[in-house]
């Protein structure tokens, strides 16, 4: 058993605590409050002056599948010989002990929406997974988690340059369109064939896929910078009924009221990068707060390793300093993504029953100075500062 | 005359001063204290408390260079089609003094940078120093070459092995590079026996020309240089040629800190932010300037914009104090330290009499993350000043207009 005492504790779900007092059993938050009696075989932390999180998530990075330190042998995030790859799977590529991982869990980021690059118009399955642990298996928290999908200049770029489709946006919008009426099409010849293996058609693994997002169990998050790239994810979203995200955003705040109609969320980033293309020219950091404001679910990420994850939360203060709510601004990197990763029942707030991812630091987790003092992963201190 | 009063003055060169006035004429700083006498008939800005400290000061971008929002198209960084050693070319003519990310500077306090060509050829060509204004050309923000740009490690050799050219390798950077300057002391010689006439002077060469300027030592060489075994070349060549020497990124520069440091080579490091998005970054950690400021190392924080945007130079500061710097050296290391190295630190880099009047003034201290830049001075010119910074006019409901 593992109690944290005398910290301002951040819940996210119930407010902040001061002087708060958690306590942990096994993987698990068991209590939480102002007045939590302390049993006497626990191991205290005492967090006086401290603050303490739930741990922090990316809401979409490529750690651990897009290799720091490495050239091609390391990066494995575009399946680029196909605009259309839904049957390839992030959790195939994820290296365990990389470097961007150690970086992550040390500086309080406990569980991240690893995906496939936005290089092809489907990229592949995601997966939402912790940043500690030995093997693969043991990190995964959810897996499928998304579909990815990505509009504009990226697979433009990556085709078109090579005279192939999709050369244009119109030409993305249909590869994605024909996708989906081939999962249709598919789901239609399996329902037909009523479980005999006779008339069952050939398996599909990426059809398969699709059929989940048709079904509305996976969502499609789809990398959009601009503007009109969401808006045709929204049109197709209202055509085939599916679940879906915007990546990036860049533009949201110029539909932010569209979005926000459509109840579509958003997962904005990564700032503190450059305008390296046209389609990110209008990029404001800006935007976390203007779509909040009209009512949009916002979460952030870093897209790492286009910068690095350690500065989610660092992203989450420049987006409070451009005049995003404090408390969303922290929402933004733990609750909202454990929502939009499908894994907020078990992490994303201080809660008596959920799993207790927590960090523990040494100032406000915003701020460029602040070091994390512990980090605590599924119930076990994984890191430690010394 | 502009006497800007109640102001927390982080001078960097003498501490702090508290309820602070500054007072500006052409253009120039000719008063700054706490106990100062302002006129009544010259203009004042309050700034009721606000904290004060000199423009700050990136050595090393690619400013107007490439273009934000951009690619193929306003990238004007790396000749790197005819051969690998360009010394003849400048950064002031590829610079576009409507590059966006001089808005940014200006928002952001940064009121100096140099923009240096790129890393893809061992020479690159020459940086030069620019002030950050909203000016119609290049030449009204130039303020005059800084050195010339010279790069090792992956860059070069990788954008010359793809068209299986020499340099291929590291040891045919450095061959390229000690050829070149081979080749520029003889030039340079044959000039002086020439002595001006034109029977005995050597055919002009335009690249031998600029590059003996770095021979003699009147232009400091900037070599680009991640890995330790990179800047233990660089050191090398230095010393052979006896050049001056600036060291540039520099990844794996605590590694070797004690040979710079005993080679009195100052650094510009940076960013230390970023991804390690190569094998030759992969030691990148935000330890290395606590660890380069105690070895003795004189050393400036970097963006190399745009490897990581500008507006996170003060970010590059407040990341070296979690990694152990103490907060008044991270201060130095975006204000004097790079106006040090570039030469400058006469005119700026800190708050003294004397020095031009480039300012930032902040609503918070400058390395909390959510403090703003509230106004900029470059030479005593308001070049930005905090008003409704949001673009709502797009979404209803926002009462800033």
């Amino acid at each position: 058993m593992l109690a944290i005492k005398n910290g301002k504790l951040v819940t996210i779900a119930n407010g902040v605590i001061e002087n708060g007092t958690l306590l942990v059993d096994g993987n698990k938050i068991v209590a939480i409050g102002p007045e939590v009696v302390i049993p006497a075989e626990a191991q205290v932390i005492d967090a006086s002056g401290k603050f303490v999180t739930p741990g922090i998530i990316d809401a979409h990075a490529h750690v651990s599948i897009w290799e720091e330190g490495l050239g091609w042998e390391g990066i494995d995030v575009n399946e680029t010989t196909n605009p259309i790859t839904a049957a390839v799977r992030a959790i195939d590529a994820i290296n365990p002990d990389e470097l961007g991982l150690h970086d992550a869990y040390q500086n309080g980021v406990t569980c991240i929406w690893c995906a496939p690059g936005s290089a092809n118009v489907i990229g592949g399955e995601g997966v939402t997974m912790r940043t500690y642990g030995e093997t693969v298996d043991e990190m995964i928290m959810l897996s499928p988690s998304g579909i990815k999908a990505a509009t504009g200049e990226n697979p433009k770029g990556a085709y078109g340059s090579r005279n192939q489709m999709p050369k244009t946006r119109m030409g993305v919008a249909a590869l994605l369109r024909e996708t989906l009426v081939k999962a249709q099409n598919y789901q239609r010849r399996i329902e037909k064939a009523a479980d005999n293996p006779e008339k069952m058609p050939a398996r599909d693994l990426g059809l398969e896929n699709m059929v989940k997002v048709l079904k509305r169990e996976l969502p499609l998050r789809a990398h959009c910078h601009r503007a009109d790239d969401a808006m045709t994810i929204v049109r197709v979203a209202q055509e085939f009924n599916i679940k879906v995200t915007i990546e990036h955003a860049t533009e949201g705040y110029k539909v932010a009221l569209e979005l926000a109609k459509h109840g579509v969320p958003i997962v904005v980033g990564p700032t503190l990068s450059c305008r390296s293309k046209i389609e990110v020219r209008d990029s404001s950091l800006a935007t976390p707060a203007m779509c909040a404001e009209a009512g949009v679910k916002v979460a952030l990420m870093t897209d790492h390793p286009v910068i690095p994850v350690w500065y989610l939360p660092i992203c989450a203060g420049v987006a409070v300093r451009h005049g995003l709510d404090e408390a969303v601004a922290m929402r933004a990197i733990t609750l909202t993504p454990a929502e939009i990763c499908g894994v907020a029942d078990r992490v994303g707030s201080l809660e008596v029953g959920k799993e207790a991812d927590i960090v523990i630091w040494d100032g406000h987790p915003f701020e460029y100075t602040t070091h994390v003092d512990y980090t605590i992963i599924n119930g076990s201190i994984v890191y430690q500062r010394q | 005359m502009l006497a800007v009063i109640n102001a927390h003055i982080l001078t960097i060169t003498q501490g702090e001063i508290e309820n602070g006035t500054i007072l500006i004429e052409n253009g120039k700083i000719v008063q700054v204290g706490s106990n100062i006498t302002v006129a009544e008939d010259i203009d004042i800005l309050d700034v009721e408390g606000a904290y004060v400290m000199p423009g700050l000061v990136d050595a090393h971008t690619a400013v107007g260079l490439k273009q934000e929002g951009m690619r193929w198209e306003g990238d004007d960084r790396n000749e790197n089609t005819r051969g690998p050693i360009m010394p003849h070319l400048s950064a002031l003519d590829g610079f576009c003094p409507e590059d966006e990310v001089i808005y940014d500077a200006m928002e952001n306090g940064i009121t100096t940078v140099v923009s240096a060509p790129g890393t893809a050829n061992v020479i690159g060509g020459q940086a030069a120093i620019f002030k950050m204004q909203e000016r119609a050309t290049a030449d009204d923000l130039y303020q005059g070459v800084v050195g010339m740009q010279a790069a090792l490690g992956e860059d070069p050799k990788g954008a010359w092995r793809n068209q299986k050219k020499l340099p291929s390798t590291r040891m045919g950077a450095a061959f390229v590079l000690r050829e070149a300057l081979c080749k520029a002391k003889e030039y340079r010689e044959k000039v002086a026996r020439g002595d001006a006439n034109p029977d005995r002077m050597p055919e002009r060469d335009l690249q031998s020309e600029a590059l003996a300027k770095v021979v003699t030592g009147e232009m400091p060489l900037y070599v680009h240089a991640h890995r330790a075994d990179d800047m233990a070349t660089a050191l090398r060549i230095a010393k052979e040629f006896g050049l001056r020497l600036v060291v540039t990124s520099a990844t794996e520069a605590h590694k070797l800190a004690g040979a710079i440091k005993a080679a009195d080579v100052p650094v510009v490091l940076g960013p230390i932010s970023n991804s390690r998005m190569s094998v030759e970054t992969a030691a990148r950690t935000i330890r290395t300037p606590a660890l380069l400021h105690a070895a003795g190392v004189k050393f400036a924080l970097t963006t190399n914009h745009p490897e990581t945007p500008l507006l996170t130079l003060t970010m590059q500061a407040g990341l070296a104090v979690r990694g152990g710097l103490c907060p008044e050296a991270a201060l130095k290391a975006i204000t004097l330290y790079p106006a040090e190295i570039i030469g400058m630190a006469d005119k700026i880099g800190s708050i003294e009499v004397g020095k031009d009047a480039d300012l930032a003034i902040w609503d918070g201290h400058p390395l909390k993350v959510r403090s703003s830049v509230l106004a900029t001075f470059v030479k005593g010119e308001l070049v930005f000043e905090f008003g409704c910074n949001c673009d709502w006019e797009d979404i209803e409901g926002c009462d800033c207009h």
